[in-house]
């Protein structure tokens, strides 16, 4: 009788484990196998949903997450509490991986031989689909206005600088800026 | 700086995002050194974005972690190599040098060795092959000499066997001892038989115009120059002739196929 109780407990007591951040940096420093399974049980879904939203092709966005999770892995040591937390850290990482392989010229030249639908699902296509990838920040995104989804999804979504952006719009560096400023504070209402 | 205006004016959602610039992202971070309530925004805004990213994420495909477990964790394995190479470099290069020189010497060595075995061996042979030729040739100079001295004896008689029609450049010649009746045959010039005949030497008698031929013997198949072969001794001849027979010879000869022969 003793084994059939003994192992579902431990079992229930790992998952059960929650550290915190401060915790959980700690274990990642020191590279151990319980650090990585607490990691990825807990994060990869939050992650590869950035990912994914950012590429929408599921093999390269496999990548991405491989490419997030070593880069987490080996960088841990340079993450500074101070500056935010463990998650805006990983986040931070997941995005600008994401961003860097749609922009890269392999990403970009594989995409041209897709069928449309693909094309559709990326980002620039959201004003007219807004209903594709609607979990996470891009749920929320759905409930902004037109202007302020397309700001917000041009600069965080697919990366551009407001420089960029307002040349692509048309519109002056400044009204960008006051723009994305007004969009996030948008952005902020949906989350809280 | 009225901080209440600065927190709400979206810098704090921008900054978590990833969407300030460089100067506004390292603005941002003083003031939060200088502004507990700004960094208590944050952190807020983070808590919210966390939440909200954890409660609407999709699950990733199944062999996802795995992959990622064998990248992470069997590069590791291989890390433990590198402080091995920062050691002292001075002492592991002393160790490096005298033990590929040793492997050198060594090889070396072995290889020189190799050599002069082989040097030795073939000097050996050709020594023993010397030997051998030495002593075939003083065998050969002392039959030679013996014969030499033996048919200059008194009362040998030389015969000059002149070719006939059948092959005119052969030359042979039978010493013939007249008291003790040995026969000798120097062989100076006769083809080389096919292998299936032999030449086969007579002594040839005339009584009462009757030409009797008596067998003096088979030449050996290969005759060796300037070397004198005994035959079978001859009580009387008046003649010798060397004929081309059968292997082993035949009781008579064939006269059609003299090769060589004295005169009569």
């Amino acid at each position: 009788m003793g084994y059939f109780f003994c192992l579902p407990f431990d079992q229930l007591l790992e998952s059960k484990t929650k550290y915190s951040e401060q915790e959980l940096v700690v274990l990642l420093n020191e590279q151990s196998n319980d650090a990585f399974n607490y990691l990825y049980d807990n994060y990869s879904g939050a992650i590869y949903t950035i990912i994914n939203q950012i590429v929408p092709d599921k093999d390269t966005a496999s990548d991405v997450m491989q490419e997030v999770f070593v880069n987490i892995w080996r960088k841990i040591n340079t993450y500074d509490a101070g500056k935010g937390r463990l998650f805006t850290w990983m986040l931070n990482i997941a995005r600008n991986a994401s961003i860097d392989k749609v922009r890269s010229k392999g990403y970009r030249d594989n995409q041209k031989n897709q069928p449309m639908t693909e094309n559709e699902s990326s980002g620039m296509a959201m004003s007219t689909n807004p209903m594709v990838n609607d979990v996470g920040l891009k749920k929320v995104l759905t409930t902004l206005n037109e202007e302020h989804r397309k700001l917000i999804d041009l600069s965080y979504f697919q990366g551009f600088t407001h420089e960029e952006i307002a040349k692509m719009m048309g519109i002056p560096l400044g009204t960008v800026k006051t723009r994305i400023r007004t969009a996030i504070t948008q952005l902020r209402k949906m989350i809280r | 700086m009225n901080i209440k205006e600065y927190i709400s004016s979206g810098v704090v959602e921008g900054y978590v995002l990833g969407l300030l610039t460089a100067q506004e992202r390292f603005e941002f971070e003083q003031y939060c050194e200088a502004y507990p309530e700004l960094k208590q925004a944050r952190t807020a805004f983070e808590l919210a974005l966390e939440k909200q990213a954890m409660e609407n994420s999709i699950i990733p495909p199944a062999d996802l972690k795995q992959k990622i477990a064998s990248k992470i964790f069997d590069e590791n394995k291989t890390a433990p190599v590198i402080p091995i190479q920062t050691t002292p470099p001075v002492k592991f290069n002393w160790v490096r040098l005298v033990a590929a020189a040793s492997v050198i010497l060594l090889v070396g060595t072995i290889w020189w060795s190799m050599n002069l075995k082989n040097e030795n061996d073939k000097l050996k042979n050709d020594n023993a092959a010397l030997q051998n030729n030495l002593k075939n040739s003083q065998d050969s100079i002392a039959q030679i000499i013996a014969m030499a001295n033996h048919i200059q004896k008194e009362g040998m008689k030389m015969v000059g066997l002149n070719g006939t029609a059948n092959s005119p450049k052969s030359f042979a010649t039978v010493y013939w001892d007249t008291t003790s009746h040995d026969v000798y045959l120097l062989v100076n010039n006769l083809p080389k038989p096919a292998s299936d005949e032999q030449y086969q030497l007579w002594a040839l008698l005339k009584t009462n115009n009757q030409m009797q031929t008596i067998d003096l013997g088979m030449l050996q198949l290969s005759q060796k120059p300037l070397q004198v072969y005994k035959m079978t001794n001859a009580q009387s001849a008046q003649a010798f002739a060397i004929t081309l027979e059968k292997k082993d010879g035949n009781p008579e000869p064939n006269l059609q196929k003299i090769y060589v022969m004295s005169n009569l």
